[in-house]
């Protein structure tokens, strides 16, 4: 519940009306009015002689109405936003009946004041004649209409938030995590550095510290590309520590633009793909590459590692996976605009990530506009 | 006691000795860095236990204990793993010395005294319930006193004597202490079984043809060996042989 919260930073945990202040809910509202005006003039057709005048003078009307209602809504928006679901709904159906009262009321007494036709002394037609009669209908199906916009409102709202949650999930669900593999090998290798080498095995410790860090975070949030790249070199510095010469990482990333906003853990899974499926399967170990290119809005980031000749790197399953997670949350983050490539020949495995260049830290797909 | 250590990572291998040393009673003999130089040190140093990483480059941990049992008196084998859910099940179930890293000193304590040889039968089952490549690479052979490997891709035929196996290949002939009928289920379906007492390679196979008599035989290539296609395998050979 608190994920929408933070999207929407000023609406209740649990309030489903739109913010009745801006120009979309506006336009909402003029379109529910018309609707309703054009049923009103299409059941009385047989009463009157002139449809279009019914229909302009009814819309007319409730424009007033519809528009006082909004108004009123979206001055009392804090308010409503401070009461439990059910009183606000309570709270703004009275509102709402008051507000189309009054409305009525003006409507009626306008024309009791300039409605007199002079020249046949009798009232224009297109004024209410029976005063209580055109109070208790309006505000009955005032009623009715609010009701019936309210419960829309809050059946679009719950649709709406079960999309966002879903959405959430599933970013929760890819958040990538530190494989236990890595975790195990890594607490051996501090294990054995604590007596031999001290200061190494502390740092070791930090590092790991770091990576947890970074895996724990909020999956939603992107962060700079500087800060990913730094996740990969920590996670790089501890294999090195297991690993020895064996690992050799090269990295050629000048052309990135530092500032970019990442889904965090894009690149650490590929350092750590590589050097699972590769590296540590090869006894004289070898050389990853990581690329980064710029192409106008466009940034790549390239990881390639040598591979054991026998095995289907690319096929094998934790390979896939990972990889599969990135492509999901690159999706998310950006729909239809990032993908990720992979190819292996000549005893090498490469994987690329291509997304759009962005410096805004929070997901597109968790915004509430859509 | 000899201890061997197997490990692809110094940290790794480094921390086990420092344990070992201060367990009375043990004595690392040897490190080896990977399953050939493995192997390697138990044919010359002959140890009595074998700490053995599962998950090494080149041959695996479960690949270098099979290679292993090869020896006249095969070393009794602890396995060492930092985190594989299947193989550890596996050890479980086939009641299997292992240990976690990081290591426990009491915990290599206890494996040690009740280390144990593995018989390949169990080695093969670990394999097959921890989804680990099964089929062999390579074939161990003893020479003398050492091992030799030889790659299965080098080999031409699996020859059944009354005792033993005669595996003719690139390198020359050796002899191997396994059954054929193991050996062509492992094998299949790049190894035809000819004969009771032969499994050839298919891609070593250059022509079958059919004697005076009725009788089939099969040419094999490079080496030039001919051999004898029983009644009983005829069929299915020229079915393979035919079919493509």
């Amino acid at each position: 519940m608190s994920n929408t919260g933070a999207s929407q930073p000023d609406a209740g945990p649990a309030f489903f009306l739109p913010d009745f202040c801006g120009s979309r809910a506006v336009l909402a509202v003029v379109l529910i009015v018309e609707l309703v005006a054009l049923v009103f003039a299409i059941a009385r057709q047989a009463l009157h002689d002139n449809f279009w005048t019914d229909l302009a003078t009814t819309s007319l009307f409730l424009l007033w109405v519809g528009l006082t209602c909004t108004a009123v809504l979206c001055r009392a928006r804090t308010w409503l936003h401070s009461l439990s679901t059910s009183r606000a709904v309570t709270v703004m159906l009275v509102l709402l009946v008051t507000t189309i009262g009054l409305v009525s009321e003006v409507a009626y007494q306008i024309g009791q004041l300039w409605g007199i036709d002079a020249a046949s002394g009798s009232q224009v037609s297109i004024f209410p004649r029976d005063h209580a009669g055109f109070l208790l209908r309006n505000i009955a199906v005032g009623f009715i209409v609010s009701a019936l916009a309210l419960r829309y409102f809050y059946v679009n709202a719950q649709r709406q938030r079960s999309i966002e949650m879903e959405a959430l999930a599933r970013i929760h669900a890819l958040q990538a995590r530190i494989r236990p593999h890595f975790l195990f090998n890594s607490m051996n290798t501090i294990a054995s550095l604590t007596r031999s080498n001290p200061e190494r095995a502390e740092q070791a410790v930090e590092d790991l510290a770091d990576l947890f860090r970074a895996s724990l975070n909020d999956a939603t949030v992107r962060i700079s590309l500087e800060d990913e790249i730094e996740i990969a070199r920590t996670h790089q510095r501890i294999e090195q520590l297991r690993l020895g010469d064996r690992l050799q990482v090269q990295w050629d990333i000048a052309d990135l633009p530092l500032n970019a906003r990442v889904p965090s853990l894009i690149i650490q899974p590929l350092l750590e793909n590589a050097v699972y499926h590769g590296i540590e399967m090869l006894p004289q170990g070898g050389c990853i590459s990581i690329r980064g290119a710029r192409h106008g809005d466009t940034l790549e980031i390239e990881v390639r590692n040598p591979v054991p000749a026998q095995t289907g790197y690319g096929e094998r399953e934790g390979n896939r996976m990972a990889l599969e997670n990135i492509r999901q949350r690159l999706e998310l983050a950006w729909p239809g605009r990032a993908r990720v490539e992979t190819e292996q020949k000549d005893g090498e495995f490469c994987a690329r990530l291509i997304f759009p260049y962005a410096d805004s830290p929070l997901l597109e797909g968790s915004s509430l506009d859509s | 006691m000899k201890v061997l250590i197997v490990d692809d990572e110094p940290p790794a291998r480094e921390r086990l000795r420092r344990l070992l040393d201060e367990i009375d009673g043990y004595e690392v003999v040897a490190e080896a860095s990977n399953g050939e130089e493995a192997l390697a040190a138990c044919s010359e140093l002959k140890p009595d236990v074998v700490l053995l990483d599962v998950r090494m480059p080149g041959l695996s941990g479960l690949q270098v204990a099979r290679h292993i049992d090869c020896l006249e008196e095969p070393p009794a084998v602890i396995f060492t793993t930092a985190y594989d859910q299947y193989a550890v099940e596996a050890f479980e179930t086939e009641a299997v010395g292992y240990l976690l890293k990081p290591v426990r000193k009491e915990k290599l304590t206890h494996a040690l005294r009740h280390a144990a040889r593995i018989p390949p039968t169990r080695l093969q089952k670990i394999a097959a319930s921890a989804r680990m490549e099964n089929r062999r690479e390579q074939i161990c052979a003893r020479v003398g006193d050492q091992l030799r490997l030889i790659p299965v891709s080098d080999i031409y035929y699996f020859a059944a004597d009354q005792k033993y196996v005669t595996v003719k290949h690139k390198g020359g002939e050796n002899l191997i202490d396994e059954s054929l009928k193991a050996l062509s289920e492992e094998f299949a379906p790049d190894f035809i079984r000819i004969h009771r007492n032969a499994l050839v390679a298919e891609k070593y196979i250059s022509a079958v043809e059919r004697t005076d008599t009725g009788q089939y035989v099969v040419r094999m290539r490079e080496c030039g060996s001919v051999l004898e296609v029983s009644r009983r395998h005829a069929p299915e050979l020229l079915r393979r042989i035919r079919g493509g």
